[in-house]
């Protein structure tokens, strides 16, 4: 498939889902237009009924009976309305999220280490929830709103020309105080979000550096930085408060107006009776239709202050989706192939995260099959980059980095499990089970492979004692700092990878966890190509190759 | 400041967070109270200006007459609205500050957590409840505070209008209503299961979200990512369900309430028609009618809203449960400890520890020492010396006493003990902000002393924004070594009697570590250093050695250690002989 084609976009989501549930969208329509039709009927039975009262007749039940039905009616569309909308408006922010969600397999290694993960998160979690509240209450009830507006418009044109036509003055002096009402809104929004997504990030922060805060006693601070970022939040929210409290008073008194003006119009004698004289009846229908235009007018208003405080989400989103794409590397390799030689093989690699700034220049190396190599050189010469570009999470600016002739970062990520073990710096904790950190999720490793990864790193018997096995929820307090270690071999090496690649793997262990952990790779090195780049366990092995670096 | 407001006294009370805005509730009640009552004065001159318009038509009044009555209208509409546009206003308030005091209350809450009892996997759910509770519940407030007003007190207004008008008709009309309250009463529990049911779905969805997003790399390389969107497609399918059914029990509620309270309507209109012709219960004119009529379907269009007043209640409870656990006051340590001078002392007394349910990891640990004394420990595999460092710390309980300059570790607060002890662990744990900032941590001091104390000055001053360069998420712009001398750094800069360093050298290469130690010498003349590490490359310079392990505890010079301990001996030998082998094989 091209690529373009799957390109994500925030408006290709919504359309996709209001084409696949068009039918639900059609009811909608159905339930608006009858809705607003119902609606309209109420005033004019009033107006009947008082017309018949000023001329001294009673009122019939049928009469009053037909006011309520309607009433009842109206009331009971609307309801199936707010239902039929909050159920499109799920069906669209799901489809945001898991299109969201699908974007990030497509994001290259690069946005992860520029952008702080609380506002990636907030994408999801936030801008999602107000992108919900846009379909919500924003364009779906907008819709409805302007319709009403419509009806009722009408009605009043045939009861009075001339109140129509004050109506249609008045309605854009009304639209440009609402549109200005908005940009004051907006800006005071967008503050607000960011320093709110401030705020959030702050959390995931200060749990990983409690000990540090405790330690120092740096408690006082961590709180005088967060209530900078709450301060700013604080300050815009107030802000926008204030023009929502201002925008909804000044229509309803508007509306008043109009009602004022209208009674003492239509008391004028002469010509204005032409134009504004009615019967009292229909005086009081207008008073309820006037009442009731400027109620989906409100509405609209709060709605388009939805729709505005979502622009900002929509922008964040959309920019989102416009992140730049890595092409997803679909190279399958059979995996006998990997005994080729040489295995891995670097030639002439330059690279660097930014390009003026190389890592690496013109580095060459090869590594066979079944070779153990250890890669030793200063802290910040690039050695977990080399295991970067092997693992082809990026690509080199000149030269190669090849997997038994392939380029590394064309290799498809679903294979990468079975030709590579990974073992981190440091165990990522997932969220799941103890058996979840081995697997990670991988439907692929049997339970059996979990096992086995268990045993050979020497955890199984400390998994078994835990309350539920391999099925307690994962927390750290589980585990020993090496033992935690220990489990990101058994990650490494569930899947039964043809290369390992050992990161500073001995860094958090004493000497006899390490001890455990050599006997552990041992056994997982035989018939696999390692590579390392502890030069630690190479003092321990001796075994293998060295290559220097920078 | 704020912080120190009276919320922190019981911030685990609702009361207090409304007690602590009184003067913006006193101003949400006078402007609520005028707004609401006010809101009975549109109906009456509504249906004045039609009896009026009936007048005019008649001759029996002027347009002038009229006119007045307009101007009137408009002035009370004016008063009114402007009641309005400060009740909201201050309701909005209200919320944004009891947000921003639940915040700051998590916010403390999380901030005096003790490392070693809060575990990681609260990470997520914690901060869904930061974001997703603290909103809920200010929001609940919010709604709250305007239900009270918009229909509690404007449902008394209403119904003291229509009374007036005509009692008996009033009586007979309401009659329906309290079968709406009856049934919003029944429905009160699946309501609240549907929306609790919603909120977990999405907290669940969030925590997703977060594990999907800060593991994205790791699931990259391990070939994971499409299962991991898998998972979140599904329980996506799974928030969209209970969102509808959450939403289905409130909505559809609502037009049923309405039906039954709107009942009444039939007898206003028939019994108010009789009113007007002069055969009911009251003598009306058309003004009477549309107004009485007017009040009546705004009245039960407000109890069909009292479900509503009910649900927002719903709602903001079951944020408020979520939530009150985590708003814990928090007893901030005031007894503080000054800055030593003084040449450091230290005694340890038979330490033992054990965790809870387990044998002990060590006992009877004694030993003294002296400033400018460098402690090395090291031990067997699990042997605990991480976990001796960090009892230093007062995280856990132990056995035994530990003396600093003569005073016993047990009986300091957390303040105190920072003044004691400083601490780096082999997690760097830093701030993203700028290296700077790291160190000083929003104290006044300069830096480059500190830099220079481990080996990492000249890197970053070959930085275009030097000190000033942002170091990003976990200092993630940093390499792991950059890392741990910023953060040995910053431990530095904290000199304290006790220097307590976990494995700080294990991503720092061995020609940087010699030269740290040399400067580490220097710096804590009068200071004692405990340096935990499973490396003895640099023991044999250290003035004492501390052997722990679950058979053995030992304490003597590198010398003595070598000829009495064998475990030891050995240790150290086979960590010598291979760097020989390395040396040679360069």
């Amino acid at each position: 498939m091209n690529p373009t084609e799957l390109k994500l976009h925030l408006h290709r989501s919504v359309v996709t889902v209001l084409r696949q549930h068009w039918l639900l969208v059609l009811m909608l329509a159905g339930v608006i237009l009858a809705g607003t039709a119902v609606a309209l009927v109420p005033p004019l039975v009033l107006e009947r009924v008082i017309n018949q009262l000023t001329t001294g007749q009673a009122v019939l039940f049928s009469l009053a009976f037909a006011y309520f039905i309607f009433l009842a009616l109206a009331g009971i569309l609307e309801s199936l309305q707010t239902v039929l909308i909050t159920l499109i408006g799920q069906k669209i922010t799901r489809q945001v999220r898991q299109d969201l969600c699908a974007k990030i397999q497509l994001l290259p290694a690069s946005y992860f280490t520029q952008q702080q993960a609380g506002k990636t998160v907030s994408l999801f979690v936030n801008d999602v929830e107000a992108l919900s509240a846009l379909f919500d209450n924003g364009v779906l009830s907008m819709a409805a709103d302007a319709l009403k507006m419509i009806g009722i418009g009408a009605m009043i044109f045939t009861r009075s020309l001339g109140l129509g036509f004050l109506l249609l003055a008045i309605t854009p002096l009304l639209f440009a105080l609402t549109r200005h009402f908005q940009k004051r809104m907006l800006k005071a929004q967008q503050t607000h979000r960011s320093a709110i997504a401030q705020v959030n990030n702050a959390v995931p922060e200060t749990l990983r550096c409690l000990r540090m805060i405790r330690t120092f006693n740096k408690q006082n601070y961590m709180e005088d930085r967060y209530d900078k970022h709450l301060q700013t939040s604080y300050q815009s929210l107030e802000k926008a408060n204030f023009y929502d409290s201002v925008y909804s008073p000044i229509i309803v008194f508007s509306s008043s107006a109009v009602i004022a003006v209208m009674m003492v119009l239509a008391s004028l004698s002469g010509n204005m009776q032409q134009l504004f004289g009615m019967s009292v009846g229909s005086a009081v229908a207008v008073i309820a239709y006037v009442g009731k235009i400027f109620t989906p007018l409100e509405n609209i208003g709060m709605e388009i202050e939805n729709i505005q405080s979502a622009v900002a989400s929509i922008e964040r989103i959309e920019s989102f989706f416009q992140q730049p794409e890595r092409i997803l590397p679909t190279q399958q390799l059979d995996l006998s192939a990997a005994l080729t030689q040489p295995v891995l093989s670097l030639s002439h690699v330059t690279f660097g995260y930014q390009p003026e700034e190389p890592v690496l220049k013109d580095l060459s190396f090869c590594i066979n099959s079944g070779e153990t190599v250890t890669l030793i050189g200063r802290t910040g010469a690039g050695k977990s980059t080399i295991f970067r570009l092997i693992l082809g999470l990026y690509a080199p600016q000149q030269g190669t980095v090849e997997i038994a002739g392939q380029p590394a970062d064309q290799l498809s990520d679903s294979q990468k499990r079975r030709l590579f073990g990974y073992v981190e710096q440091t165990l990522h904790p997932a969220d799941g089970t103890v058996g979840d950190q081995i697997s990670l999720f991988d439907a692929a490793i049997t339970d059996q492979q979990i096992i086995e990864a268990a045993e050979l790193v020497g955890l199984a018997g400390v998994i078994e004692k835990l309350p539920q096995g391999y099925a307690t929820p994962w927390n750290p307090a589980l585990f020993s700092q090496g033992q935690i270690q220990l489990l990101a071999i058994a990650r490494a090496i569930a899947a039964n990878p043809r290369i390992l690649l050992l990161d500073e793997i001995t860094a958090n262990l004493d000497s006899g966890t390490e001890a455990l952990v050599m006997e552990a790779l041992q056994k997982a090195s035989a018939n696999r190509t390692v590579l390392s780049i502890s030069h630690r366990l190479y003092q321990q092995n001796k075994t293998g190759r060295l290559i220097t670096i920078g | 400041m704020f912080r120190a407001s009276k919320v922190n006294r019981r911030p685990d009370r609702l009361s207090t967070y409304f007690l602590s805005n009184s003067a913006v509730l006193a101003g949400i009640a006078l402007s609520g109270i005028l707004y609401n009552v006010g809101l009975t004065a549109g109906p009456f001159f509504e249906g004045q200006l039609a009896q009026c318009l009936i007048a005019v038509m008649a001759k029996e009044k002027t347009v002038g007459d009229m006119v007045n009555l307009a101007g009137l209208y408009l002035a009370v509409i004016l008063l009114v609205q402007a009641s309005r546009c400060l009740k909201r206003f201050w309701v909005r308030r209200l919320a944004n500050n009891t947000a921003r005091s639940m915040r700051r209350v998590l916010y403390r809450n999380l901030v005096y957590q003790n490392p070693a009892v809060l575990g990681l996997d609260e990470a997520g759910s914690l901060m869904t409840k930061a974001i997703g509770d603290v909103d809920a519940c200010a929001e609940g407030i919010r709604k709250f505070t305007t239900e009270i007003f918009d229909t509690g007190v404007v449902m008394i207004a209403y119904l003291g209008m229509l009374w007036y008008y005509d009692a008996r008709l009033t009586l007979l009309a309401c009659l329906f209503t309290p079968l709406a309250y009856l049934l919003a009463q029944r429905l009160k529990r699946p309501i609240t299961r549907s929306s609790a049911a919603y909120k977990n779905s999405v907290s669940r969805l969030n925590g997703m979200a977060l594990d999907r997003v800060t593991n994205a790399l790791t699931y990259r390389v391990f070939g994971c990512e499409a299962q991991r969107d898998e998972a979140y497609t599904s329980q996506l399918a799974q928030v969209e369900k209970n969102a509808v059914v959450s939403s289905a029990w409130e909505n559809a509620m609502q037009p049923l309430y309405n039906v039954i309270a709107m009942t009444g309507v039939l007898f206003v209109l028939i019994r108010g028609a009789q009113n007007v012709l002069g055969q009911g219960w009251a003598v009306w004119d058309i003004a009477a009618f549309t107004t009485y009529l007017a009040c009546f379907s705004r009245l039960a269009l407000k109890s069909s809203h009292a479900a509503k007043l009910f649900n927002a209640v719903q709602k903001a409870r079951v944020s408020w449960q979520r939530i009150q656990p985590q708003l814990q006051p928090v007893s901030v340590p005031e007894a503080q400890l000054d800055t030593f001078t003084a040449p450091a002392s230290l005694s340890v007394e038979k330490l033992s520890f054990a965790y809870p349910h387990q044998p002990p990891l060590f006992s009877n640990v004694s030993f003294r020492a002296q400033a400018g004394e460098i402690i090395g420990i090291t031990g067997p595999l699990a042997c605990g010396k991480s976990t001796f460092g960090r009892l230093f710390l007062g995280e856990q309980d132990y056995t035994g006493r530990i003396f600093i300059n003569g005073l016993d570790l047990a009986e300091q607060n957390n303040a105190q003990l920072s003044q004691l002890v400083a601490y780096a662990g082999h997690d760097p744990q830093l701030l993203s902000d700028t290296i700077a900032e790291n160190i000083t941590l929003g104290e006044a001091f300069d830096c480059q002393p500190w830099l220079t104390a481990v080996a990492l000055s000249e890197e970053v001053n070959a930085l275009p924004r030097g000190i000033q360069t942002f170091i990003g998420a976990q200092g993630s712009r940093l390499s792991g070594g950059q890392q741990a001398r910023l953060a040995l750094a910053r431990t530095l800069a904290r000199s304290r009697p006790l220097i307590i360093l976990d494995d700080p050298f294990s991503a720092v290469d061995p020609a940087t570590e010699a030269e740290i130690l040399q400067q580490l010498r220097v710096l804590a003349q009068d200071r004692i250093v405990f340096l935990i590490s499973h490396r003895l490359t640099h023991f044999p310079d250290f003035d004492q050695i501390l052997w722990l392990s679950q058979e053995k505890v030992q304490v003597s010079s590198h010398e003595m250690m070598l000829k009495t301990n064998s475990a030891y001996a050995q240790l150290f030998e086979k960590q010598q002989r291979k760097e020989v082998k390395n040396d040679e094989s360069h």
